[in-house]
This record gives C-alpha cells, structure tokens and sequence, in this order.
C-alpha cells in the first residue's frame, strides 16, 4: 500500500530522505518517473539520496503502477514519488491503495515551455496542463493536501484551488 | 526534540538555521549566536542557553576546534555534565540531532558524528537495481 504519495519535482532530497521516511515510517521508496527509469546519472543521485536501510525501487509510472497493485506489496508500507502532477495522477486513477497524496513542490524545475505558470501557495507553480491534473486529482477519493515538511499543518489543496 | 544552540564565527550558525528550517522546518527550535557580526558579549547568550535548559540534557555546535567560540562554550560548560560540545559542525551532524526523536547519550552522539563525516562523492557505476520481487519482498 502507498502510504503517502508525494508530488516533489526534487523526487528524493533532504527533505523527503530524512524526514519523511522517518515520519511515514515506510521502508520502501519508489520513484515513479520514466526519465529516471531511463537515465543513469539520475538513478546514481537517488541512490545516492535514499537513507541506509531503506529499499529503493526505480521504475517509469506504468511499471511503477504493476509494483503498487501488486498483490505482494499489499502489507508493505511505500512511500511513492513523482516529480509531476501528471504522473500522480495517473498513478491514483490506477492504484486504490493509496493513503493520501502530498503535492509538496511543483514546477521550480520545470521548463515552462507552456508559457505562464500559476502559482499555488509558495511551492507550486503550475503551467496550464498541469493545473488541469490538479483539479482532476482533488476530485478523487483520495484525500490530497500539501504539507512541506511534517511540522507544517496539512493544508487542503481544493482550498488552495479556489479561484483558479 | 533535544535542546540545540549552535555557535561561530559570523553567519554560520544562523545559515545552518535556515537550512535546518528548509528541510526540516525546525529552524525556530534551535538556539544560535552568530559571533562578531557586531559588538555583543555573547558569553551571555552561552549563559542563557545553559541556564534554561535546568540541569536536563542539551548540545552545544560550535564551528572550529580550539577556536574562540569554542573556548568560549567550554569555559561556561565545563561543570556541566548534561551538556555535549560538537565541533566541526556540518549540517548532517546537526539535521541527524534534531531529528532525534531519544534524548542524546555519549554513546548515541558518538554514532551520529560516524555517520555524518564530510566525504568525497565520486561517481558511482553502481547498477544493482532491485527487482520488483526483491522490493516487495
């Protein structure tokens, strides 16, 4: 079961290696992203950033999807990553299993060929597509807020949609 | 979490507070002193630390071995057997405290301080992916 799905475009850094590994109490850690599942350097940093007694498992979203619907994983506490809504999405209209979604950082990263973004709180700026994603994912059971860093009040992320 | 005060020379100690409060969002439960930055006497912010923690367990960071905000930690510190002195402070040492969730012993530092040591990062060919079975296993 994913125990919390977390949209972060830094996928693992301080914040989630350290923080929330430890707060989720989640013993493995999948990084859904096809580039990552593709690219070397990129599996050697996230290897490099997953904390020493934690599994890492990198996969693009489709083969990320078969793991979490594995019957298998069904007892086992997984803390799931992307760097982008869209991906997120994906992953909650095809997995049921999932706690919760945390859109944590969005778009600092991004190349912003859609031209502007919208900002969304302080750590989400959003092009066009990826706002859309966004308001489809807070229609879905699943509840979904944004919470940085534990220590941060959950805020909801429909609340934060208002307006937009 | 554990009573913190980090101390240095210049800006350090309140850099290592804003990268504390990125990642971790405890930035405001640390104590820090920022020495010569301006003309304070800031023996009486070490006093301060010291005499709000009430005898219970509390670690100091300071930045330089033998430095003067070192020895300025250890002459307020040295009949006080519920306070730990860390020098060579990096943010892994300070990040792996603060998220401690048990009070600190000798013992518990010593095996923080192993595991936070600044390193040399080369690339690795390292290319044992985990196979989905042996992830969910």
């Amino acid at each position: 079961m994913i125990a919390q799905l977390r949209i972060d475009d830094r996928l693992i850094h301080g914040q989630v290696a350290l923080v929330w590994t430890k707060e989720l109490d989640t013993p493995g850690i999948v990084v859904a992203n096809d580039n990552a599942a593709s690219n070397e350097m990129v599996q050697m940093t996230l290897k490099m950033a997953t904390p020493t007694g934690k599994k890492l498992l990198i996969r693009s979203v489709d083969e990320a999807i078969k793991v979490f619907n594995n019957p298998k994983g069904k007892g086992m506490r997984m803390f799931a990553l992307t760097n982008n809504v869209a991906d997120a999405l994906k992953i909650a209209q095809n997995v049921d299993d999932i706690d919760g979604i945390n859109v944590a950082n969005v778009g600092r990263f991004a190349d912003n060929s859609e031209g502007e973004t919208h900002q969304v709180g302080s750590t989400l700026m959003l092009s066009d597509s990826e706002l859309a994603a966004l308001k489809e994912l807070v229609k879905l059971d699943t509840p979904v807020f944004q919470q940085v860093v534990p220590s941060n009040q959950k805020a909801s992320i429909a609340s934060m949609l208002k307006n937009k | 979490m554990n009573k913190i005060l980090i101390a240095s020379h210049g800006h350090l100690a309140s850099g290592i507070q804003s990268s504390l409060d990125i990642l971790t969002g405890l930035g405001k439960e640390v104590s820090v002193i920022d020495a010569y930055v301006d003309d304070r006497d800031y023996t009486k912010d070490i006093k301060t630390f010291v005499e709000d923690l009430h005898g219970k367990t509390g670690v100091i960071f300071t930045d330089l071995l033998g430095g003067s905000v070192n020895q300025k930690v250890m002459l307020e510190v040295a009949q006080q057997k519920n306070i730990f002195v860390i020098t060579g402070t990096n943010l892994a040492i300070v990040l792996s405290v603060a998220l401690s969730t048990d009070s600190v012993t000798k013992e518990s530092l010593q095996e923080l301080i192993a595991a936070s040591q600044v390193q040399l990062v080369e690339v690795s060919h390292d290319d044992t992916n985990l196979s989905d079975d042996s992830f969910l296993e």
